[in-house]
């Protein structure tokens, strides 16, 4: 398999400098040409076409939309990232917060539920204009996952935890970690809050969750890694593990001795008992007492016993994970992944690690500059002519980018879509996975498959299958027809296709251009065209509803049958 | 207790009646077969894995109550923040408030005082002592809210195989731990170990056992074999096999999602309908992931409304819904999904001899095992759904259309490995080895196979043969239990040999659970 890997990275980058040295498409090689071994960063700059800028927002944002387009146009993409990145983040805490209040003035003993946290993760993936984060945020949460499919995570906490995600995002990976390992929602999740240290007399031991799962799912990863993310095997072939399970013993008695945020600690705040109304949303605190003073020695740092300071200690075990050689190529899979396609090659992933482990300025960690190096690699740009290359779109990016390419709007203001997480909905809510696993694993081969037979990864396939290929189209069928949510709250008018409708080829070019970036076959153009046109709009004596009905009943057809084709389900 | 007895006793006259003649309309032989005088079985056999997403503390779940077993249990567990050590055997169900006079604690919704002690259990053969403990004799207890469970071991329905892992080849506790004898990858990781499970390999893995014993038998399902392997429960690489897909069904009662938009008229179009038919399943795409996709859309809309209609048949809904499942811990009645999903699994069953089926694999599942902390009340509320489920599948499948099913159906349970043996203060972390449950009228019923281990981790001069640090080492393996059901499937030995490559690493192909 690692054989069969390797001769397919090979052919995704032959293909790849096969494009750039005939000049193909409006990539500017900056760099000059790199090649499998070469160490230049190949990046993108120019985004002089409106399909080329279409695609950049598809991978970076929740869906191009005309003005977006032009303004990636106007101010070139990395101008455009600069703006992204410099533009706050909305708070999905004050979101909440405002409902809150708002709610109870009609019902004072009302609580928040999941549905307000999606009312807000909807209006700004819509709406936000800080585009680029939002879209990280949601990357960001489906690698540090906690999720309120659990009933000990609480609405508030996952608000904060989703803002503080979003005010991370282009900041360093070790201030992120730290807030990810001290935000009370990780907390209750993966079980480390109130953890206490072990008890020889009895045998008992600290929960070892935490200790596991940010060492295999948020840094470092089970295998150990070449510096592009291939695995290192050993002698016979066989992946060399990243820590042993005493590893993770050990760096368990470091998570001990955190609980709620009061601000008179006792032994009753520790285990939860009178809670401060803020300790849903602040970080976790220290409480000596429950820290183990044992050593602690793990993936080769031992730290010695006798400290009493849990919070210097979490310092020093996120520092190992920090600078683990490890960290830069997991996590630069994971967010390529997320953003551009299931199967980099180990090229692509070994720049983005090159950035993680150095932006330049001899900073690590930095992920404004790894933001930046995945979405300008020309890997990310040239995407589109490997059949290996791309990913499924998440379906609840889907919704969203039917949202803004049509600029749907919400009647209520507050974008009433409701969870989307049953598998004849959309088989997703935001920060509602199943597990700290996500909806779907970054390793994921769909078995019985073109990809499975060559050797692909396609993790959004692991929500794929025959019910909820149907759910998610019966899902835009309605979205399309008569908007989503309570009350068919965020809807549609297409006001610009109903002004195309009349000419079906302009239909069918405006959703090649919204929608897939210029890349429509010319079949799914041609069933566009016949389905559009057999959709008479009535003359003569027809009344201006008719007409409207018949126009935007044409509207709808372009997008039900662009928004539900393979082509479509595929972003490259 | 005396009702499944008496069942069977009817079953095994029933079985050998004839009650009617071959020439009688199917419809007319169900019709007469209503009363409790079925017809003998038909050729049909299904297995339905019932997998228990997180990993079950298991030594929880099927406990040793010898005094040395039990004491040592009591004094590694009975500690914490909330102790997680269960009450011996007898010990009564006090109120929430009340204090224990055993443990001396005030009881609390869902604590071990709360729900009463260990329900005792007798296997029919006794087990051999294990080096290790001082017991002379061994004795068994399920959880307290095993009860449906332990009246299906009484009355010889339902037996536990212990111990049981994912391993390569035997493997001891000095073999593991001087890392000279292989064992899986990744151990204690859930997605890696859960893949190991169903399909003997980490994340990543294509083609799992359900789905290769798929292969071997879809040949019987004449023109339905795309309804060889079907989940109730999302992709799960337990069901593909080389050839074998698996069909995922929602748990209503029409199945099948149909996909709108298809049918006469869409938005005032009466062309419409066709193009999205052939767009939505055009595998033609340059790009495999589009293609795949539309393979996806093109099976979903190739079966939708056949099985819809099958599941509206009288065969279909004569089966009924599960009753509602009490929790324990809130006392309120609610729905049990795991009931749901095995609901589906049994009208899908009821309707196989009309869609021409003959053999099965089913994956259903329940989350939530992974109890690193308030273990008490979450396992006791999932133990207690498992059990309500599977004593509603076992119910329903004593009368299928007025045949008894239940020799041809087996259930087992799965797990990604079962939980450390001491606590953390409330829960219990990642470990190896567990117990498991299998269920059926062709299951050797009232017995425990393979060895129960000896219990308590290494302290002071006590050492423990069959414990790892805090993990029990697996002493049967996941394809001798995998391959011994599978044998009763219909996979012959080569067969099962090509299915388990490290199952000829074991002395044991079959654990003679089955009949």
């Amino acid at each position: 398999m690692g054989q069969m890997l390797l001769q397919r990275s090979r052919r995704i980058w032959l293909t790849v400098l096969a494009l750039a040295v005939a000049g193909c498409g409006n990539v500017n090689d900056q760099a000059g040409a790199g090649g499998p071994s070469g160490t230049s960063s190949p990046l993108i700059e120019a985004a002089s076409t409106k399909q080329n800028a279409a695609r950049f927002l598809t991978q970076a944002t929740f869906g191009p939309t005309d003005a977006s387009v032009l303004q990636v146009q106007a101010l070139g993409y990395r101008g455009w990232l600069d703006q992204q990145m410099a533009t706050p983040s909305s708070s999905h805490l004050a979101y909440v917060d405002n409902r809150i209040a708002q709610i109870r003035l009609t019902n004072p003993t009302a609580a928040l539920d999941a549905t307000q946290f999606y009312e807000s993760f909807w209006l700004y993936a819509a709406t936000s204009p800080a585009q680029l984060r939002e879209r990280m945020k949601l990357a960001l949460s489906e690698i540090f996952v906690i999720s309120l499919a659990d009933p000990v995570v609480e609405v508030r906490g996952a608000a904060s935890y989703y803002d503080m995600l979003g005010n991370n995002a282009f900041g360093n990976y070790r201030t992120l970690l730290e807030q990810v390992s001290l935000h009370p929602m990780m907390g209750v999740y993966l079980t480390h809050m109130g953890n206490q240290k072990e008890d020889p007399a009895t045998g008992r031991s600290p929960d070892e969750n935490y200790s596991r799962e940010v060492m295999q799912l948020m840094s470092i990863g089970v295998e150990q890694l070449n510096p592009d993310g291939t695995v290192r095997r050993d002698a016979n072939g066989a992946a060399i593990p990243s820590y042993t399970s005493a590893d993770i013993t050990e760096m368990a008695k470091v998570f001990t001795g955190f609980s709620w945020y009061h601000p008179t600690p006792s032994n009753n705040t520790f285990l939860g008992r009178n809670r401060d109304p803020e300790s849903a949303v602040r970080s976790m605190i220290p409480y000596a007492n429950y820290h183990s003073t044992n050593s602690k020695t793990f993936l080769g740092k031992t730290i010695p016993a006798g400290s009493t300071d849990a919070r210097a200690e979490l310092n020093e075990a996120l520092d190992v994970l920090f600078n683990h050689p490890n960290t830069g190529p997991f996590l630069a899979r994971r967010l390529i992944q997320r953003l551009v396609t299931s199967n980099p090659s180990p090229a692509y992933v070994g720049r983005v690690a090159a950035v993680f482990n150095n932006n330049g300025q001899g900073v690590r960690g930095d992920l404004a500059a790894v933001t930046r190096a995945i979405l300008l690699d020309r890997e990310a740009s040239t995407i589109g002519t490997d059949p290996g290359s791309g990913k499924v779109r998440e379906p609840m990016i889907r919704l969203t980018n039917w949202m803004r390419a049509f600029e749907a709007t919400s009647v209520s203001g507050r974008y009433l879509v409701g969870s989307t997480r049953a598998n004849v909905s959309l088989g997703q809510a935001p920060l509602t996975a199943p597990s700290v696993f996500n909806f779907f694993r970054p390793g994921y081969v769909p078995p019985n498959t073109r990809l499975g037979a060559a050797n692909l990864t396609a993790p959004e396939f692991q929500i794929v299958d025959e019910v909820s290929v149907a759910g998610y189209a019966n899902t835009m069928l309605g979205a399309i027809g008569n908007g989503i949510g309570s009350g068919t709250d965020v809807r549609a008018t297409y006001a610009r296709e109903v002004a195309l409708a009349h000419d079906a080829n302009a239909l069918a070019d405006r959703m090649n251009a919204i929608l897939l970036y210029g890349q429509m076959s010319g079949r799914l153009r041609q069933r566009i065209i016949d389905s559009v046109n057999s959709v008479a709009i009535p003359g003569g004596t027809a009344t201006a509803a008719q007409i409207n009905t018949a126009r935007l009943n044409r509207a709808r057809i372009a997008i039900y049958l662009t928004m539900i084709s393979p082509e479509y389900l595929v972003q490259r | 207790m005396t009702g499944p007895i008496h069942r069977r006793r009817l079953l095994s006259i029933g079985g050998g009646l004839t009650v009617l003649g071959a020439a009688a309309p199917f419809a007319a032989q169900l019709a007469a077969a209503g009363s409790a005088a079925g017809q003998s079985a038909p050729d049909y056999r299904a297995l339905v894995c019932i997998f228990m997403f997180g990993g079950n503390d298991s030594h929880n779940t099927v406990l040793a109550t010898d005094a040395d077993s039990y004491d040592r249990y009591y004094t590694t567990r009975n500690t914490g923040s909330s102790p997680i050590a269960l009450l011996p055997p007898g010990t009564a169900p006090i109120a929430i408030g009340a204090t224990s006079s055993y443990t001396g604690r005030v009881a609390t919704a869902g604590s071990p005082e709360h729900i009463g002690g260990i329900l005792p259990i007798v296997p029919r053969t006794p087990q051999p002592v294990p080096a290790g403990t001082n017991a002379t004799g061994r004795t068994f207890g399920l959880h307290p809210s095993l009860a449906p469970l332990k009246t299906l071991f009484d009355a010889g329905r339902l037996s536990v195989v212990a111990n049981v892992g994912t391993l390569v080849r035997p493997i001891t506790k000095a073999q593991y731990q001087a890392r000279n004898t292989a064992y899986p990858a990744n151990l204690f990781s859930h997605n890696d170990q859960q893949s190991t499970w169903q399909a003997g390999a980490s994340e990543g893995a294509r083609v799992g056992w359900g789905g290769r014993l798929g292969d071997m038998i879809t040949g019987m399902n004449g023109t339905n074999s795309l309804f060889t392997a079907i989940s109730t429960a999302g992709n799960a690489v337990f069901l593909s096999g080389q050839n074998v897909i698996q069909y995922q069904m929602t748990t209503n009662a029409q199945p099948a999602v149909v996909i709108n938009g298809t049918g006469s008229t869409l938005f005032g179009s009466t062309v419409a309908p066709s193009r999205v038919r052939d767009t939505i399943q055009d595998q033609t795409s340059d790009s495999l992931f589009a293609a795949d996709y539309g393979t996806v859309a093109n099976r979903s809309m190739a079966a939708a409304t056949n099985l819809n209609i099958q599941f509206g048949s009288a065969a279909a809904t004569a089966v009924p819904a599960p009753t509602p499942f009490l929790n324990p811990v809130t006392g309120l009645s609610e729905t049990n999904g795991l009931a749901s999903q095995l609901a589906t699994v049994a009208r899908m069953i009821a309707v196989s001899s009309s869609m021409g089926l003959k053999r099965q694999v089913f994956f259903v599942s329940i989350g939530g095992w992974d109890n690193h902390d308030v273990q008490n009340t979450v396992q006791a509320v999932n133990l207690g759904r498992v059990a309500h489920a599977m004593a509603y599948f076992d119910t329903v499948m004593g009368n299928i259309g007025g045949l008894n099913m239940r020799q041809n159906v087996t259930a087992f349970t799965a797990s990604d490995f079962s939980r450390t043996f001491t606590t953390n203060g409330d829960g219990t972390d990642h470990a190896w080895g567990g117990h498991h449950f299998v269920m059926g009228g062709s299951v050797k019923g009232g017995d425990i196979y393979g060895q129960y281990p000896t219990l308590g981790v290494d302290r002071g001069t006590f050492r423990n043969p069959d414990m790892a640090g805090n993990a029990l080492v697996p002493t049967t393996s996941v394809d001798q239990y995998a391959a011994t059901m599978g044998r009763w499937l219909g996979a012959s030995e080569g067969g099962l040999d090509a299915i388990f490559p490290n199952l000829r690493n074991f002395p044991a192909r079959d654990l003679g659970f089955m009949s």
